[in-house]
């Protein structure tokens, strides 16, 4: 059911998000001594962090009422707002490291834009009835974080590739030049992979205590181990694996580790798409038994 | 004399035919040699760097060569696709070639703007061509302007402050491949100009090793010394341990005089997996080049050559529009002086030509009227000197109009009827009449007929 408390703060960060796209893009284009000052973008930035967070505490203490924070998607995705808008601004804010805000905004105008459908049309709360609720909360928190730090794996990646294809095709290398340099963006990915590695481990191991404790709280059932949302989860997890000893293989380096930052990313995604899916399924099936039984 | 100005440049030809048109210091004075010998009454001299092949010539108005001639001249000297030398080459006369080579000289035409190395590649050039014996008052009065010019406007406008060198050019690239260097290994190969010049650069940054590889081994040194390149971490290595500092680097710059590149694909190739998949950034400065295009293309590994800084160097120089339109007008009055005083001695050289010219007529005249006077055999009456007299100074001012009159014959479709008589109204500050009518002509000499024609034969 759509919230006003909630959904207007979503779309309004939406279109501030996309206005500081725009710009931020056409900062990109102009000339260093002609550039457009930074403050309009980053003013906006700041309004949606502030958007997403008072939404995000609002929802908490108005709605929820109880002391687990994330009880549905909109929730974590108001979390990833609230947490990627502020590194965005950060990375504004460092030298050479601007044009990388171009490839982390349309993730976060994207987050946002599934926040909006999130709370308008497809909201639907968690189940926390079961008899580890902290774990739930934990295993939700680390997923949504960690997905943060795919995210911004994800942008450092697309923006290596636009950068290393500029520097090897030799052609508008001068537009490269107020972007991180291909040594930085590799640190980031790197780093980003790291965030993201840590909490997908943690949200494996959550997942892992919560499915071999109670079969009736997950939609996997007692084959958990054969769900394609446990393998896609470890796929990803070992894709990160890889990313953060990335300079310890030789083989993907480069290029390579820019394509898996964005591999990675998209078998998150996907990992997320089975769980709703999945979810669905076990709630379609779980309505005409109940029909039954009545 | 008519000066003249052949030139390929890297905005004109592409790095491959810059490369077959280079010429090294031995050749340049071979071809310089050859050049005077073919047209002794010329001066001439050749700059050739990495981005330009120019050569420059001051001969007599009428006199070969021409332009065509010295396109020929460079084609069988250096073997290019003719073709391609027509399609490339630039030409410049008189006081746009001067203007060609005082911004050549402050560096206003150089890849990167204000780039300072060209001035002394200037002035190689002239102290080559000195050395030659092909440059006389026309070269040398360009050459001295253009060098002064260049001093003045650098001075005066500060274009050569900044990033104004190729090395400085290569080290913004290399930023946008590394975040620091300070745990970084530069190889640099060979022990040029560009090369100290590229260390001097690159040293700023702080690697963390600085290595330096030439095929005379004790060149390297030389240099290595004269930058103080000291410690263990820098310095001068020999030339077989190339392959093994390949794989250490990080930056790998290569100068040399090669004439074939001297680091191939194929000897490259079994190092990349040496190098664990890390970047390589390697700048090409030589033409000819010393490394393998084909090296660009495999992974991790970024190389560019002179043609790739150009093309970048090219997108900021707008930046300093500025800088360059004052450059512009301060070389504006120097290019001024310098041709006015090259016409003014061509002025001199012409009235001391004409002097002799006219003197010559005068004492072939007085000749003859002295043999006449002698004739006379002490027969002479006043009368019959003063005849001869007036016959002499009669045919001494035909011989002299001769020519220039000539110059007015009305049935030439072709002639410069009104620049003449625009010249001969300024010359002789004749003053434009209306039509007289025709007086009476005066009694002809009785020798007239027969002097008339002698006109054209002594003239």
């Amino acid at each position: 059911m759509p919230e006003p408390a909630t959904s207007i703060p979503l779309i309004l960060a939406t279109v501030a998000s996309i206005v500081a796209m725009v710009l931020a893009v056409r900062r990109v284009r102009q000339s260093d001594e002609n550039a457009s000052p930074i403050w309009p973008i980053q003013s906006l930035l700041g309004f949606i962090t502030a958007l997403c967070l008072g939404a995000f505490i609002s929802r908490v203490v108005l709605i929820h009422q109880a002391w687990q924070p994330v009880q549905a998607h909109v929730d974590g995705l108001l979390l990833i707002g609230v947490l990627l808008a502020p590194a965005i601004i950060y990375i504004q804010s460092r030298p050479r490291l601007f044009g990388l805000s171009l490839f982390a905004m349309p993730l976060l105008v994207l987050i946002l834009l599934w926040g909006v459908c999130a709370t308008m049309w497809t909201y639907r709360p968690f189940n926390l009835d079961s008899f580890a609720p902290a774990w739930t909360v934990f295993h939700l928190s680390v997923t949504y974080i960690g997905l943060l730090g795919c995210a911004l794996g994800a942008a450092c990646g697309a923006m290596y590739l636009f950068v290393q294809g500029r520097l090897k095709t030799k052609n508008g290398i001068s537009k490269v030049s107020s972007m991180a340099s291909l040594e930085t963006l590799e640190t980031l990915i790197v780093r980003a992979a790291t965030l993201g590695f840590v909490l997908l481990t943690l949200s494996l191991i959550s997942g892992l205590v919560m499915v071999t404790q109670s079969e009736k709280i997950t939609s996997l059932g007692k084959a958990w181990w054969s769900s394609p949302k446990i393998w896609l989860a470890v796929s990803a997890w070992v894709v990160y694996a890889i990313l953060i000893n990335v300079r310890s293989f030789s083989t993907v380096r480069g290029r390579r580790a820019a394509w898996l930052a964005i591999a990675g990313l998209v078998l998150v995604l996907a990992t997320y798409g089975t769980v709703e899916a999945l979810d669905r399924t076990q709630q379609d099936a779980d309505t005409p038994r109940a029909q039954e039984a009545d | 004399m008519r000066l003249l100005m052949l030139g390929f440049n890297h905005r004109t030809a592409p790095l491959e035919l810059r490369e077959a048109l280079a010429f090294d210091p031995g050749q340049a004075a071979s071809a310089i040699r050859e050049l005077r010998q073919a047209y002794p009454a010329s001066e001439c001299a050749l700059i050739s760097t990495c981005n330009r092949t120019e050569l420059y010539l001051a001969r007599p108005i009428h006199d070969p060569p021409t332009i065509e001639h010295l396109r020929d001249f460079v084609i069988q000297q250096t073997g290019a696709d003719a073709d391609a030398v027509h399609a490339a080459s630039i030409h410049r006369e008189q006081e746009e070639a001067a203007t060609h080579l005082f911004r050549v000289s402050s560096g206003l035409d150089s890849m990167v703007l204000g780039e300072p190395q060209v001035l002394g590649q200037v002035k190689r050039a002239y102290e080559l061509a000195d050395e030659c014996g092909a440059v006389g008052p026309i070269l040398h009065r360009l050459f001295h302007g253009a060098i002064t010019a260049s001093k003045s406007v650098r001075r005066q406008t500060g274009i050569d402050q900044g990033q104004t060198s190729v090395s400085s050019v290569a080290v913004s690239f290399a930023k946008n491949i590394f975040d620091h260097f300070s745990d970084k290994t530069v190889l640099a190969i060979g022990a040029g100009e560009m090369v100290k010049s590229a260390l001097a650069s690159l040293r700023r940054e702080n690697p963390k090793r600085l290595l330096l590889i030439n095929r005379t081994q004790q060149r390297a040194i030389d240099l290595a010394n004269q930058i103080e390149l000291t410690g263990s971490d820098h310095g001068a290595r020999a030339w077989e341990d190339m392959d093994s500092l390949l794989v250490k680097s990080d930056i790998v710059v290569s100068c040399t005089g090669s004439t074939e590149p001297i680091l191939t694909e194929q000897r490259f190739r079994p190092l990349l997996k040496k190098r664990r998949g890390r970047p390589l950034f390697m700048l090409d400065l030589a033409v000819p080049r010393d490394l393998d295009p084909k090296i660009g293309a495999l992974r991790n590994v970024y190389l560019y050559n002179l043609d790739d800084l150009q093309r970048t160097v090219q997108a900021t120089e707008s930046d300093r529009r500025e800088l360059v339109q004052e450059a512009e007008s301060l070389l504006k009055t120097h290019i001024e002086r310098c041709m006015g005083e090259i016409r003014h001695r061509d002025v001199g050289r012409l009235v001391k030509q004409l002097r002799q010219r006219l003197h010559d007529i005068a004492e072939q005249e007085q000749g003859r009227t002295a043999k006449k006077l002698a004739s006379l055999n002490g027969k002479s009456t006043e009368q019959a000197v003063e005849d001869l007299i007036a016959q002499h100074n009669h045919r001494l001012v035909n011989k002299i109009l001769h020519l220039p009159l000539s110059q007015l014959d009305r049935s030439d479709p072709d002639a410069a009827l009104g620049f003449y008589a625009a010249a001969l109204r300024r010359l002789f500050d004749l003053q434009d009449q209306p039509d007289m009518p025709p007086e009476e002509p005066a009694a002809a000499p009785q020798d007239e007929p027969a002097e008339r024609e002698n006109h054209g034969n002594s003239t």
